[in-house]
């Protein structure tokens, strides 16, 4: 399914883990970049200042808190989650009426006139990301955008120019230079792994962290892109439409003609014509 | 070093250079009664008991000045460390010598030098004198043992020993620490004293005035260090001119009472300068009308009659001696201590006038809950104003450094900006007094006012004021040059500044901001000096003088050699006779030249004071428990500090109240939240009020995450939810385990998210030099429960 290409100059996101406070300078940025509503919150949801509890229709992106007791210290840390614009999105690949797109810039985008609202893109994202408007009469899936207004126009995305401290955003290899660099100069302050260099194939998102991954909430996700697995199924649908259907119509005709062969041959012995059918 | 501060949250922006450091191999040191964001990017983190900072500090110099760690020749040339004391000084029991009881204050005057017939400060090079100041300060601190130290601040043994060996050994040649501060260790009884003690290590380490030292304030509400530096607190006039008394009759005796001569031949002693900025002043202030024979219209001056701080204000509105208030960007139903007093002195005012971008709790102080408007009689103004990016004009960060802004985009409706607000004010009230009278209009109609005929004032002319311009032709003779100047000139720096009215600076601190060249804070030349300390001298403009490094004469020898020749700040050079690098702190050559001058300018002497001869509460800062305390003080039998002024409404009854209550802000919240709780997204975030509390005291209180809980103290009890988190742990105190209870206090009543006030549980006791309340420490106690649970 994977073409190869040269995603060197991909436009890419390295979020050091390490250099976050968790001000949500990225949250507020996203909502104001793409005017999306404010959730009416109560106190916090999740653990430290948590707030909304997770992505959805109207939050693009979120800071997730951990705040625990780990070997007698204090573990307070922020994760940014968002959408990872994957190098082989198993977005675009199970999208039935192709409304993802991934841009030769890197963000993954959508159009939203194109969606038809079946979410299977949120089944298929081994990352949990695309939300559904389930507000909406006529809902259709919303996810981060990369910003992608801004960077075609040479800007960097909104959450990525208001950090002040962990996002940098440029070429994937710069990016990639850049986070092996980090590990090889302060390895005591960093898990030695790049969260998105090799999951689901390869992101455009990757992340740097002091704590283990699996603390913080990241999933374990195959290093394989999703689009190869799914397509492995799915490139036998037709195939497997056209065999077993065809197979099972067949099998339905040949034993609704051995019936008829058999009724027409009862009713040349009865010599009646039989007013109601068989149900087989 | 991060003392009673947490930048991660607070000032975001500057965190982003804090790490720059932490990745060039610099080490975070957090000190905070919570593990709060910045603890969670800290490499050493301790907690601490609100109130208890002298003594952690204390034991930081005593640990330096017992291991040796000091940097012993900046202490001998540049600190009055081996200056003899003279016999007025003594301390025993908790108390220094010349208390006048009957006062309740210290004779401030008798802790002096001891001096020569000449009046010239005797000193002991050698620093052995049994009456130098360096065995004074070793023998006061000497009380500080970390055995003590732990047992008030509550801090474990083994973590204070972490800090102490990281941050004293920035002592040692070619490493330097910074020490950065906040409302953590001003807010308090003894807040000026702390930041003494943090001053002092400093100096004791070498690390004033030198790159990557300092004591750093992070100035807070932009732009509080704008605010200060033009005279906004009550006791200063702009340019930290003193604001004179009702016994300061003349200008000669303000000159004469608050510049002093020095006897040092070698000090700068730059404030002797004080007359020349006060003449200047007062000719921006009167123009023409003020002459050299009617003394530049001194006796236009209101003469101050005492304290008038913020909690003297609102105590006499309380007692119902105020008429009218006007509160710009100031909410003091929320802001201050003890609000449900402060909300319900406010029905007291004939006339209030706010000035804010949405209404605040002071606005609406007339139908707070609880209130019946019918019952209240002040006629309220509410002016709408124009936010920061919405007029042209400065602001003053942390480093001194003025950045000009331009208008990103026009006030919504009707609101305008402060500057066409106050001007506004003065055309009015000038047209009232001309065309009434009054008891004495001179002061207001003769006010020179020249910015400008259009709808908005200039700024500009503002600006070009402030930095100042020639009156006349003036001729100035500057060491072997003639400088020659026209009518109307800018004045070039404030070294020009004269006293006979030939020049105008609305602030001679910023005197040379707005030069003949131009906007100079308007500058964004991102070209560093050669040192590469990240100075960007021709970024913005910095007063003094666009002085990036204060006190930098300090960060060579007396010869002028830098002390860390990796990072020079200035360099002497000896050929050319002159400095390189950052602007000196005064051109002079260095120390051992003949004509040298020694590093600490604004003082008389010329070198830190180690011991002070001006603190109203001791010339060292001395551990005193909070006026709410849950202990009684190890270290002396003096409870409090005995200068503080108290209120009536305070206790120390643990059976009532048995908790320790704290306040701190959050990023997604501003000071009393008129600017951020009526904006969505931030809403979004931090939407209700609430308490953090240790799992020990929720278990206790049977209060589980996100219980409704009532928090009280004497003056009064607010509700919130209760967030129960292991970044709060007790103290132990003499073995006996305290709880902490912590808030946030940007809560009220107004705008679209409404909460409790934290401050409605803050008392009013204060500071008696800064007179700034002790918000940071009192008792409390915790219910499961309220009223909307």
């Amino acid at each position: 399914m994977s073409t190869t290409r040269d995603l060197s100059n991909q436009r890419t996101f390295l979020i050091d883990l390490t250099k976050c406070t968790g001000c949500r300078g990225c949250q507020v940025a996203c909502k104001q970049w793409n005017q999306m509503e404010a959730e009416k919150t109560s106190f916090f949801k999740g653990e430290g200042y948590q707030n909304p509890a997770t992505l959805s229709e109207y939050t693009l992106t979120t800071i997730q808190f951990k705040d625990y007791f780990h070997e007698g210290k204090n573990e307070f840390s922020f994760y940014k989650a968002m959408c990872m614009h994957c190098n082989d999105p198993a977005c675009v690949s199970v999208c039935p009426v192709s409304a993802f797109v991934k841009t030769p810039e890197g963000p993954v985008i959508y159009d939203t006139k194109k969606c038809i609202g079946c979410r299977f893109c949120m089944i298929a994202c081994p990352f949990g990301i695309p939300r559904y408007q389930w507000s909406k009469a006529l809902p259709l899936v919303v996810k981060c955008t990369g910003c992608y207004s801004r960077v075609k126009e040479g800007l960097i995305p909104a959450c990525a120019k208001a950090c002040p401290t962990a996002i940098k955003y440029g070429g994937r290899q710069e990016m990639i230079d850049e986070a092996k660099r980090r590990l090889t100069a302060n390895p005591g302050r960093y898990m030695n792994r790049i969260y998105g260099l090799e999951e689901a194939g390869g992101t455009s998102v990757l992340y740097l962290s002091a704590v283990p991954f699996d603390d913080i909430g990241f999933r374990n996700v195959t290093r394989r892109p999703l689009p190869s697995r799914t397509w492995a199924a799915l490139r036998f649908v037709p195939a497997a439409f056209i065999t077993m259907g065809g197979s099972l119509a067949f099998i339905s005709w040949l034993t609704h003609r051995k019936e008829k062969i058999r009724r027409d041959k009862e009713m040349k012995e009865a010599g009646h014509a039989s007013q109601k059918g068989d149900r087989s | 070093m991060a003392i009673g501060c947490n930048p991660a949250e607070n000032h975001p922006i500057s965190f982003k250079w804090i790490e720059a450091a932490i990745d060039k191999g610099a080490k975070l040191i957090a000190i905070d009664p919570r593990y709060t964001r910045t603890a969670s990017k800290a490499d050493i983190y301790v907690s601490i008991r609100p109130g208890t900072d002298i003594a952690f500090l204390g034991g930081l110099i005593n640990y330096a000045l017992t291991k040796n760690l000091i940097q012993t020749e900046y202490v001998r040339d540049y600190t009055n460390a081996s200056f003899i004391v003279s016999e007025g000084f003594g301390f025993k029991e908790g108390m220094f010598d010349h208390w006048d009881d009957r006062e309740k204050a210290y004779d401030v005057k008798a802790w002096t030098y001891a001096t020569d017939e000449t009046g010239k400060a005797l000193r002991d090079p050698t620093m052995k004198h049994g009456r130098c100041v360096f065995q004074l300060l070793k023998k006061h601190y000497s009380r500080y043992d970390i055995d003590t130290v732990a047992k008030v601040t509550g801090t474990n043994k083994f973590d204070y020993l972490r800090v102490a060996e990281a941050f004293c050994g920035t002592g040692q040649p070619g490493k330097t620490g910074t020490i950065l501060y906040a409302m953590g260790i001003t807010q308090s009884t003894h807040g000026v004293q702390n930041v003494r003690a943090t001053a002092m290590l400093q100096m004791l380490l070498g690390n004033m005035g030198v790159a990557g030292g300092g004591v750093n304030a992070l100035r807070g509400e932009s732009n509080v260090q704008g605010s200060t530096d033009y005279g906004l607190l009550f006791h200063t006039l702009p340019g930290y001119l003193p604001s004179p008394e009702y016994k300061d009759e003349t200008l000669e005796a303000v000159i004469a009472r608050y510049f002093p001569k020095t006897k040092e031949s070698k000090s700068t002693n730059w404030w002797q300068n004080g007359g020349k900025y006060m003449v200047s002043l007062l000719k921006a202030w009167w123009g023409e009308n003020a002459t050299a024979e009617n003394g530049f219209c001194y006796n236009y001056l209101p003469k101050r009659n005492g304290n008038h701080s913020y909690l003297q204000i609102i105590k006499k509105m309380i007692e119902g001696g105020l008429e009218g208030l006007v509160c710009m960007g100031m909410n003091p139903a929320v802001g201050g201590p003890d609000s449900l007093r402060a909300r319900e002195g406010l029905g007291n005012l004939k006339w209030l006038v706010t000035a804010d971008l949405w209404e605040t709790e002071t606005s609406i102080f007339w139908k707070r809950p609880g209130a019946n408007p019918k019952d209240i009689k002040t006629e309220v103004f509410m002016l709408p104003a124009a936010a920061s990016m919405e007029k042209e004009g400065s602001i003053s960060n942390s480093g001194r450094w003025a950045q000009w802004r331009y208008t990103a985009t026009e006030p919504p409706g009707v609101a305008k900006s402060d500057l066409w607000i106050l001007d506004q004010f003065h055309h009015h009230v000038k047209t009232l007094y001309k065309k009434e009278g009054g008891r004495f209009p001179d002061p207001i109609v003769k006010l020179a006012w020249n910015y400008g005929s259009g709808h908005e004032p200039d700024v500009h002319q503002v600006a070009k004021e402030i930095n100042g311009y020639f009156t006349r032709d003036t001729t100035i003779q500057d060491k072997d040059k003639t400088l020659e100047f026209k009518a109307g000139d800018q004045v070039p720096a404030f070294a020009q500044l004269q006293d006979d009215g030939s020049t105008v600076s609305g602030c001679w601190i910023y005197c040379g901001s707005y030069t003949s060249k131009g906007n100079m804070m308007a500058r964004r030349d991102p070209t560093d000096l050669p040192n590469g300390l990240g100075m960007y001298p021709n970024w913005a403009w910095s007063w003094p003088v666009n002085r990036r490094i204060l006190y930098n004469r300090a960060s060579v020898d007396k010869t002028g050699k830098p002390f860390d020749p990796k990072r020079p700040v200035i360099t002497w050079n000896g050929s050319e006779k002159k400095w390189e690098g950052d602007v000196p702190d005064g051109g002079a050559p260095p120390v051992d030249d003949e004509k040298g001058a020694y590093p600490f300018i604004m003082v008389p002497e010329g070198v830190g004071r180690l011991f002070a001869l001006t603190m109203k509460d001791g010339p060292f800062p001395e551990h005193y428990e909070p006026i709410e305390s849950p202990m009684k003080n190890p270290l002396s039998k003096v409870q409090n500090n005995p200068c503080a002024e108290v209120g009536t409404n305070v206790t120390c009854d643990l059976n009532r109240f048995p908790c320790i209550g704290t306040t701190y802000r959050m990023t997604e919240h501003w000071q009393a939240g008129a600017m951020t709780r009526s904006l969505p997204w931030l809403v979004e975030l931090v939407p209700d009020m609430f308490v953090e509390i240790s799992r020990s005291l929720a278990n206790e209180k049977d209060i589980k995450n996100g219980d409704r809980v009532t928090v009280v103290t004497e003056r009064g009890s607010i509700e919130g939810f209760a967030l129960v988190t292991f970044r709060m742990q007790p103290f132990v105190v003499d073995g006996v385990s305290i709880e902490q209870v912590g808030m946030p206090w940007h809560f009220g009543y107004a705008g679209l998210a409404t909460g409790d006030s934290a401050n409605v549980l803050t008392s009013g006791a204060q500071s008696p030099s800064s007179s700034i309340p002790e918000f940071k420490a009192f008792l409390c106690n915790i219910f499961k429960g309220g009223k909307g649970a």
